[in-house]
């Protein structure tokens, strides 16, 4: 378990961690996702006490590793934290065999030397790596080199593991092979797991719940549903490439919630206590429907016209700007787009569910 | 289309035109480049062939006499013997010196970091007469050194201390880069996985510094070897005590040119095999295949 209470650091005046806090559940793999230079390294620098916090508390298994204890100042070193990290750069020591790096914790346990060997050997198993034992790093793929890490980090059976975007090291082609090696490891192992990444897919692909970062604090934590669908900063919404709105809760109608953004009316979920209040909304650009004429059986659905801007073709989607007195992003399959005949400057009208709307106060923007 | 006729006679006009300049151009760049390799064979031709004469003057017939001649003798075992005690002393005083300057932020720190270059670039006479006024009787830290009635100059132990007053700064800088450019991230992978500092310096930081502290050590034993003016005005030159085989050249001159040439082969041998060790160390990686 790793428990952080409003942790600060600033570098030359610059708060790059701001009053953050955290807590990763006994054998729960949570990813910590957001930008380059949003403070994830730092971060994971403090846990591993590698870097000393300004203040805040850290706990590992409710052990108190950083922080003030009564009148005690508490900064246990890296090795007293039991804990295991897998660094974004390979990290192996260049100058000796694979064996001997994942060996090299387990000989400051003051284990015999068969135990030494027998573990070892079960972890170039685990990783896969038996028949590179006497391999020198720089004999090894970036794959195999981080595999060979984590076995390293692993041999001293920590209580926790950080890893620090460990699919950066591999050669572009190989990285989708070694995120599903990364994933399998991690499910076999049940243990207490940080995994920073910046690559979405990779988050929901590897963890449990999601941390996203920014600000120096944590913007929001959750599965993928409450991540996308429940978005709850203005922050979150922008990384993740979701619509995002401001508007007005005019009234409750029809038990549903009438909204405005931009003078245009639109049904959304009843939230009662947004009603009379200025409200910030998002739209998943994949909930939103493109169509060239106006929905005859508009049941509930909300409905706005407006002129496409810009089509961008991604893999086998494409991103449509519609400019409809403000910007909307709508993602639909790229067949739907030669199937419709719309090109850019066409009149489209977008139809999507009332629940498809998320409605929130971002008190952080408001403030 | 409609003026085919001017439209080709322009053409024609620029063709001519660039025609003219690349003739030009080229002939300037074939001048350079021959300018060029005139300068190199000159310059590679000043740098070789003093050593080269040198060579030229040794007599084959006249090696095992030569090796005989006590005075010859008596320089090389000098020579060997002040120049392994003053790299053995700047291994012991430069390796931790460059670890702590390589690893530690302090205040003066750029300063102290000057200072360490210094005698790299210091004229060898001046360093000669900084030693004497430091370690003379009259000097500095005379009065310490007579009052456990030890002389230094005109001793043994003059010629050691400066050869390592030269020679180790060598040793410091290369140790420091060692220390200095290896990847952070390793070493905080051995901080998280053993607590003992020492087992880390010994297990990961010294290794992955050897090389350069090897090269930095074999640099400090050459230029050791070939220390001359420090070593004339401050330990003197008197043979088997002071007369190490740069100031055995220098005496034998004009007495005995031949054992000159002796004992320059000697020490251009032992340049020629130290900068052939240095540029293997610099190219040799862990784990190549074989």
């Amino acid at each position: 378990m790793i428990k952080i209470e409003s942790l600060s650091k600033s570098f030359n005046e610059k708060k790059v961690i701001n009053n953050l806090s955290l807590e990763v559940q006994k054998n729960e793999v949570i990813a910590l996702l957001g930008p380059n230079g949003s403070g994830k390294t730092t971060l994971l620098n403090m846990i591993a006490g590698l870097l000393r916090p300004d203040s805040g508390n850290i706990y590992i298994n409710n052990i108190m590793v950083n922080g003030t204890n009564g009148t005690k100042k508490v900064n246990l070193n890296p090795f007293e934290r039991q804990i295991g990290y897998v660094f974004q750069t390979i990290s192996l020591f260049p100058h000796m065999k694979i064996q001997d790096n994942i060996s090299y914790g387990l000989k400051s346990l003051h284990l015999s030397k068969f135990e030494v060997k027998k573990r070892t050997s079960a972890l170039l198993d685990f990783v896969g790596l038996r028949e590179h034992a006497l391999s020198y790093p720089s004999q090894l793929s970036g794959g195999q080199q981080q595999r060979a890490a984590l076995a390293r980090s692993l041999a001293t059976e920590p209580q926790v593991i950080l890893l620090d975007e460990p699919v950066s090291a591999t050669d572009p082609q190989l990285k989708e092979t070694f995120r599903l090696e990364l994933k399998k490891y991690l499910q076999t192992l049940e243990i207490t797991t940080l995994y920073v990444t910046h690559n979405l897919s990779e988050a929901f692909m590897m963890a449990d719940k999601i941390a996203v970062i920014g600000n120096g604090h944590i913007e929001q934590v959750g599965n993928r549903a409450e991540i996308f669908d429940k978005t709850q900063s203005t922050y979150v919404a922008k990384f993740l490439g979701i619509n995002i709105f401001e508007g007005k809760a005019v009234k409750e109608q029809n038990g549903l919630l009438l909204i405005e953004i931009n003078g245009i009316p639109l049904m959304s979920a009843l939230t009662p206590e947004f009603v009379g209040k200025n409200v910030t909304i998002t739209l998943k650009p994949e909930d939103i429907t493109l169509l060239t004429k106006e929905p005859v059986n508009t049941n509930s659905d909300n409905s706005i016209i407006g002129v496409i801007t810009e089509i961008v073709q991604m893999h086998s989607t494409a991103q449509v700007t519609v400019d409809a007195g403000f910007p909307v992003k709508a993602r639909i399959a790229f067949t739907t787009i030669k199937n419709l005949g719309i090109t850019v400057g066409d009149k489209v009208y977008m139809s999507f569910s009332p629940l498809s709307l998320n409605v929130f106060s971002d008190t952080e923007k408001r403030k | 289309m409609a003026h085919p006729s001017i439209n080709n006679s322009q053409d024609i006009k620029t063709k001519k035109h660039t025609n003219e300049t690349s003739k030009i151009s080229r002939f300037i760049d074939k001048t350079t480049i021959a300018l060029l390799i005139i300068i190199v064979i000159i310059y590679v031709a000043f740098l070789t062939l003093p050593v080269i004469s040198v060579f030229l003057k040794l007599d084959l017939t006249q090696i095992s006499s030569q090796l005989q001649n006590p005075g010859i003798i008596k320089a090389i075992e000098l020579s060997l013997y002040t120049s392994l005690i003053a790299t053995l002393l700047s291994v012991i005083l430069a390796v931790p010196t460059g670890y702590f300057l390589a690893t530690r932020k302090f205040y003066g720190k750029t300063v102290i970091d000057t200072l360490m270059d210094l005698p790299l670039v210091l004229p060898p006479a001046v360093a000669g007469i900084a030693l004497l006024y430091t370690f003379a009787p009259g000097g500095l830290l005379g009065p310490v050194f007579n009052s456990f009635d030890i002389i230094i100059p005109g001793y043994t132990a003059a010629v050691i201390i400066a050869q390592i007053f030269v020679a180790s700064p060598f040793l410091i800088r290369s140790a420091k880069i060692g220390f200095e450019k290896q990847d952070q991230t390793i070493y905080n992978s051995a901080k998280i996985l053993t607590g003992s500092r020492l087992r880390v310096f010994f297990t990961i930081s010294l290794p992955l510094a050897m090389r350069a502290i090897i090269s930095g050590t074999i640099m400090t034993w050459a230029r050791a070897m070939g220390e001359f003016g420090a070593t004339l005005m401050f330990a003197g030159n008197l043979p088997g005590i002071t007369q190490t085989i740069p100031l055995a050249i220098y005496t034998m001159l004009y007495s005995d040119p031949l054992a000159g040439v002796m004992l320059s082969i000697i020490l251009i041998s032992i340049s020629f095999a130290v900068i052939i060790i240095v540029k293997l160390l610099e190219q040799k990686r862990y784990g190549y295949k074989k």
